[in-house]
Parts: C-alpha cells; sequence; structure tokens
C-alpha cells in the first residue's frame, strides 16, 4: 500500500507547519514549506512516533524534499534490521 | 567616580575534568577530556551513550544528610564551587561586608533532575503526590539562596536562567555591580546537573549531541557533549584586593550582550557579533588587544560555523593572529554553568601562560579556519581574551578578561 503510506508521510508534513495537505505534494522542497531544522527535527519526531522507527540524526540535514522523506522512512522500515544507522541506542 | 576595576581573588570549581582548580587546570592543561559513557541511566534507552559527569562524587563528603535532601545536585555543584572560590580567596567575610556582598548564579535547568523523580512518582507509579521538597530543590535560584545563607551574605542574590549564556549574564552582571560601586564582593558563576532521564531524551529529540565526541570546529564534527557541574569566581575591587594582599588571577574587565531577536534555536552571524563588540568596547580597548577567545564552541556543524564567521566579521585580518578554543571539547558542554567553567578556564589561561586546547580535533573544516589550537595546549603571554556563551533563543553575553 504505497499511496496509503505516502499519503501518511504527506499528512504528516502538513501538521507540523499546519498546512493544507493539499499544499503538500512528494516534490515540495521542505523549505519551500516553511521547515527549518527544528519543524525538521519535529517531524522526524512524528514519523518515529508513527512508524515505531528510529531516524538517524543526520536526517534532519540530509533531507531536502519530501520525497526524500518517504523515501528514507521507506528504506528504514523495509531494512531497519539490516540498516547499521538505524541501530541506536548503542553508544 | 571612575569605574573601579574589578579583580578575580577566587577560583572554585567541580566539572568532568575535576573536583577542584588544580585538578581540573591539570586536565586542561594536558587537553585530557572528561567525557566518558554516562553513568546516570540505562543506555540501553537512550540514542546516544557519552557525557562529560562528575564521577567519583559522593555528597556525603560535601554536605550532611540533612541538608543533601534539600539540595538537587545542581545546587550541591554551585556550592563546591562556592566554598572554594571563597576559602582561595582568602577574604574574611565580616559583617559589614556581608551585606555588600551579592552572589549571582546561572543555570539553565535548575534541579529539573529533582522534578523529573518527583514527577516519576506522579505520573508512572501513581501515587498522587510529590514530595515537598521538590519545589525548594528545583527552583533555578536555590543556588543563589545556598550559597548566601552558606555565607551569611545578605546582599543582593539572583539567577539568571538564559539557557547556555546564563552563568556569563550572571558572572557579567556580578562584574558590573562591583565596578560601580554597587557591591564590594561578588560570588558569580554557575551550575547545572542535567543528567537526568528525562532530560537526556529531551536532548535526544534535539539532535544535536554527538554520538561519539565533542569535536569543536572540526570537519567531521557531530554535535555536543552535555556536561554538568559548577564554577564559582570571586570577585572585588582591585584596590580592595591589593590593600588586603590578595592574590589576584585576572582581572574583568569588559561586558557585552545581545540578542539575535531570529530564530529560538538557530543562531545568527549578527547577534554574536554585537555582543563581541559590546564585551571590548564596555573594557575600553581594541580588538586588536585581543589575543584569545574561549570560544561558545558546541561542536554542532551550525554553531562552530556561524561562531567562526561572527570571529571573522568582529575582528578582520586581526582573526587570523587569534589563538581559539573551545574547552568544551574537554568539560563538555555545562549549559548554564558552561560560561562559568570556561571564565575559569580562560582566567587560568592567563594566569598560567597557556591555553588549553580544542581537543578530539581530526580533520580541518575549510570553514572554521581558525587557529582554534588542536588537541594540544600552547604557551602563550596573552594579555586580554574574550569568553564567548550564545544560548538557544538567540541570547549572547561575552565577558573580557585581563592577565594580571
Amino acid at each position: 500500500m504505497a499511496d496509503l503510506f505516502t499519503e501518511k508521510v504527506l499528512s504528516a508534513v502538513a501538521s507540523v507547519k499546519h498546512l493544507p495537505r493539499e499544499q503538500i505534494a512528494a516534490d515540495s522542497a521542505l523549505q519551500e514549506l516553511g521547515f527549518d531544522s527544528l519543524d525538521t527535527t519535529v517531524l522526524l519526531f512524528e514519523l518515529e512516533k508513527q512508524f515505531q522507527i528510529s531516524i538517524p540524526d543526520e536526517a534532519v540535514r540530509s533531507v531536502r524534499t519530501v520525497g526524500d522523506v518517504v523515501t528514507g522512512v521507506a528504506r528504514i522500515i523495509a531494512g531497519a534490521s539490516r540498516d547499521p544507522e538505524t541501530s541506536a541506542g548503542e553508544p | 567616580m571612575n569605574p573601579r576595576r574589578v579583580a578575580v581573588t577566587g577560583l572554585g570549581v567541580i566539572c568532568a575534568l575535576g573536583h577542584n582548580v588544580t585538578d581540573v587546570w591539570s586536565a586542561l592543561r594536558d587537553g585530557r577530556p572528561g567525557i566518558a559513557p554516562i553513568h546516570s541511566v540505562d543506555l540501553s534507552q537512550l540514542r546516544f551513550g557519552n557525557g562529560a559527569q562528575v564521577c567519583d562524587y559522593d555528597p556525603g563528603k560535601h554536605f550532611e544528610a540533612s541538608r543533601t535532601d534539600l539540595l538537587d545536585r545542581f545546587a550541591q555543584f554551585a556550592l563546591i564551587a562556592a566554598r572554594e572560590a571563597v576559602r582561595e580567596s582568602g577574604i574574611s567575610l565580616a559583617a559589614e561586608l556581608r551585606e555588600k556582598t551579592a552572589v549571582v548564579t546561572g543555570s539553565s535547568m535548575g534541579g529539573q533532575s529533582s522534578q523529573d523523580a518527583g514527577f516519576v512518582e506522579l505520573y508512572q507509579r501513581d501515587q498522587g503526590r510529590v514530595h515537598p521538597l521538590t519545589i525548594p530543590r528545583t527552583m533555578t535560584n536555590a543556588a543563589a539562596s545556598q550559597i548566601a545563607m552558606e555565607f551569611g551574605t545578605t546582599g543582593p542574590a539572583y539567577t539568571f536562567s538564559t539557557a547556555c549564556s546564563s552563568a556569563n549574564h550572571a558572572i557579567g552582571h556580578a562584574f558590573w555591580m562591583v565596578r560601580e560601586g554597587k557591591a564590594e564582593l561578588a560570588i558569580a558563576g554557575g551550575s547545572e546537573a542535567p543528567f537526568s532521564f528525562g532530560m537526556l531524551k529531551a536532548w535526544e529529540a534535539m539532535r544535536v549531541i554527538a554520538p561519539d565526541t565533542c569535536r569543536p570546529f572540526s570537519k567531521n564534527r557531530r554535535g555536543m557533549i552535555l556536561g554538568e557541574g559548577g564554577a564559582m569566581l570571586v570577585l572585588e575591587p582591585l584596590d580592595s584586593a591589593k590593600a588586603r594582599g590578595a592574590t589576584v588571577h585576572a582581572e574583568i574587565v569588559g561586558f557585552g550582550m545581545s540578542s539575535d531577536a531570529h530564530h529560538i534555536t538557530h543562531p545568527s552571524v549578527e547577534g554574536p557579533v554585537l555582543a563581541m563588540r559590546a564585551a571590548w568596547r564596555d573594557a575600553g580597548i581594541s580588538p586588536q588587544q585581543i589575543g584569545y577567545i574561549n570560544t561558545h564552541g558546541t561542536g554542532t556543524p551550525t554553531n562552530d560555523l556561524i561562531e567562526t564567521r561572527a570571529i571573522r566579521e568582529v575582528f578582520g585580518p586581526h582573526a587570523d593572529r587569534l589563538a581559539v578554543s573551545s574547552t568544551k571539547s574537554l568539560h563538555g558542554h555545562a549549559l548554564g554553568a558552561a560560561g562559568a567553567l570556561e571564565a575559569v578556564s580562560t582566567i587560568l589561561a592567563l594566569r598560567e601562560g597557556w591555553i588549553p586546547p580544542t581537543a578530539n580535533f581530526l580533520d580541518p573544516d575549510p570553514e572554521c579556519d581558525l587557529d582554534v589550537v588542536p588537541n594540544h595546549a600552547r604557551a602563550a603571554q596573552i594579555e586580554y581574551a574574550l569568553s564567548n556563551a550564545f544560548a538557544f533563543g538567540g541570547l549572547n553575553a561575552v565577558l573580557t578578561f585581563r592577565a594580571h
């Protein structure tokens, strides 16, 4: 259900900045939607909660578009156990 | 009346580098970081693992049990540092002087570890009640009040809570009071103890803590390392210090403040520029006279870049003749105590003729291209030094010190 998944991510993006859902597209640049690094941090927090995943800190600086967020979250969900980047919690 | 010169005649400190000035200086001078795995919480529930905690600490060695009940860890650190500073200053606190002694402390979080523990009872264990000492332990002014009670000082006493600039605001205002004749003595500094589980989780969520260590100005820096501790200075008019034959460690000669008015967490270049300019102007010197800056230098990608740009803007070509270092790479970022730990570091650098290094330094970052004194202390006789503090919330406070 890729569409439902994408829809959830796009809704989270809209919710963090209190924007209408229709304003968010996969190719929207986060910066153009008014996101700064603190907003992105909040977005990652909401996505971690919603999908029960752990997103590495570096993502705050590496994601540029909503599409980057969708792909990044999908990759973490698919490979959480294999991706050493997401095995946070170790010293 | 001409403004009075202000001497620092007492120093006290407890932090990850040691429990007194001698031990802390030895670690600073050797570039030996106090960063290690956090021992206060279950690390399996935390994304980062390292911190700069005070080790081998037993409150019972410093306080009666009945006193400890009233003291959150942040207030204990403040008292321990104040005791050392007052003792080492050799000052005799006669009744008349006690009335004219100010106590000004800084703390960002105050005793929130006590509050955290109290609310576990309420929210998690469903006890329906919170310990009656939660408020007196938690309030950020507890440290100032406890110091005043300890020494019986009845002059002005208050607390600044301006996040990571708290201690610089505290020391700066105490300096101004002594300079302007509003106080004959001041005990000023800051303390912090942020290693409770709730606060660590809050910092984790900010995504600004390094997974490894604090590497300010390095290309591959990944964030800050939290620290804890307390540091206090005893300030008095230089003439009084000389008259009683006190040891003068250094002078405080200037203080400058500004607000970014920009963003609640993202710093601007302009705010730090204004604060540094105000700090040397308040000292009545030119920027070319400054030889060393103890930077804010948190080790986050953003701070170190912005701070480098701000220093270049303030100092122009002289920026390339400055030594700058971040002692947060050694004692961690102790938030509201940071400015006080760094004031002690800067004063000792001036007094001892050695600049403490930026530790844990790897590859240089072309965008942070100042002389950051990487990894090894450097012998240097410096006359004037700045100590920067740039807080979340964009509140900047910079102190100017002079060797004596």
